[in-house]
């Protein structure tokens, strides 16, 4: 399941603190470390393992190659949307099962 | 298109009897499914084993039995409480649903939320047998405001 990563990815309330401050726009990490009270290594490393989960992607804007900025990437989201639908879909199918049960 | 994880369903019976059935009988009302194996060999069996700081398995045709999760709430005809892992899942991924039962006149609603990870480590819930309530809610509150949020945004691309 694609979605693994960015399910053990976003356990981490940091990290998911700074998803949520990238659904508004996109930052440079140390834009990000100083919104979450985080030092550069912290947010380093965090930042690390989003963009291995692919729900993060480093990108350079036009005007300097040098700045790095991190942004949410939509097919990171999509992996997420597809586990909340498929969970979704295996509750309902179980509880359906379960209310035939019941009515027995 | 609805991006919840909390689904809610009316039963007969009083929530006692829903809870009874829902753990001691699961192993009969559960339906295996191909699109959502718990192990690559399938779901064999489900079963709760030990009640409160138990487990939830799944007991294999081969006779191994896989740890869905341990047992982290149970409280006979309210609510129930459990990690819920598949065995592709990396292992520091640890998913958990709740389970809730409320009478409602003579039936019973039982809301199931499943929670995409779990802000407590392992050995904190084993330790003190039940989660932290605070940071579980947190987490479910963050949950889906995310989630409309996502949904927002992939819809607009």
């Amino acid at each position: 399941m694609k979605a693994d990563a960015a399910l053990a990815a976003l356990a981490d309330p940091q990290r998911r603190r700074a998803v949520e401050l990238l659904s508004r726009g996109p930052r440079r990490a140390g834009e990000l470390a100083e919104a979450l009270g985080l030092s550069a290594p912290a947010m380093s490393r965090h930042l690390k393992t989003l963009k291995a989960s692919g729900l993060v992607e480093e990108t350079h804007p036009e005007f300097d190659a040098r700045v790095r900025v991190y942004a949410l990437r939509r097919e990171g989201l999509a992996a997420l949307k597809a586990w909340v639908d498929a969970t979704d879909a295996l509750w309902a199918k179980q509880l359906r099962a379960f209310k035939v049960r019941m009515s027995e | 298109m609805t991006a919840s994880v909390l689904i809610s369903i009316r039963v007969k019976g009083a929530p006692e009897r829903a809870f009874d059935v829902f753990t001691k009988e699961i192993g009969n009302w559960w339906r295996p499914d191909p699109l959502f194996m718990i192990t690559p060999r399938g779901d064999g069996t489900l079963a709760f084993e030990g009640g409160p700081g138990g487990r939830l398995v799944a007991n294999l045709p081969s006779g191994n039995a896989f740890e869905i999760g341990r047992i982290t709430e149970w409280k006979p005809g309210v609510k129930l409480g459990f990690g819920w892992r598949h065995a592709t899942f990396a292992p520091e991924q640890v998913t958990h649903v709740e389970v809730e039962f409320e009478p409602v006149g003579e039936e019973t609603r039982v809301t199931v939320t499943h929670y995409g990870w779990t802000d407590i480590p392992r050995e904190h819930a084993a330790r003190h047998g039940f989660p932290d309530a605070v940071t579980q809610l947190r987490a479910a509150e963050w949950w889906r405001r995310s989630l409309d949020k996502l949904n927002a945004l992939s819809q607009s691309a």
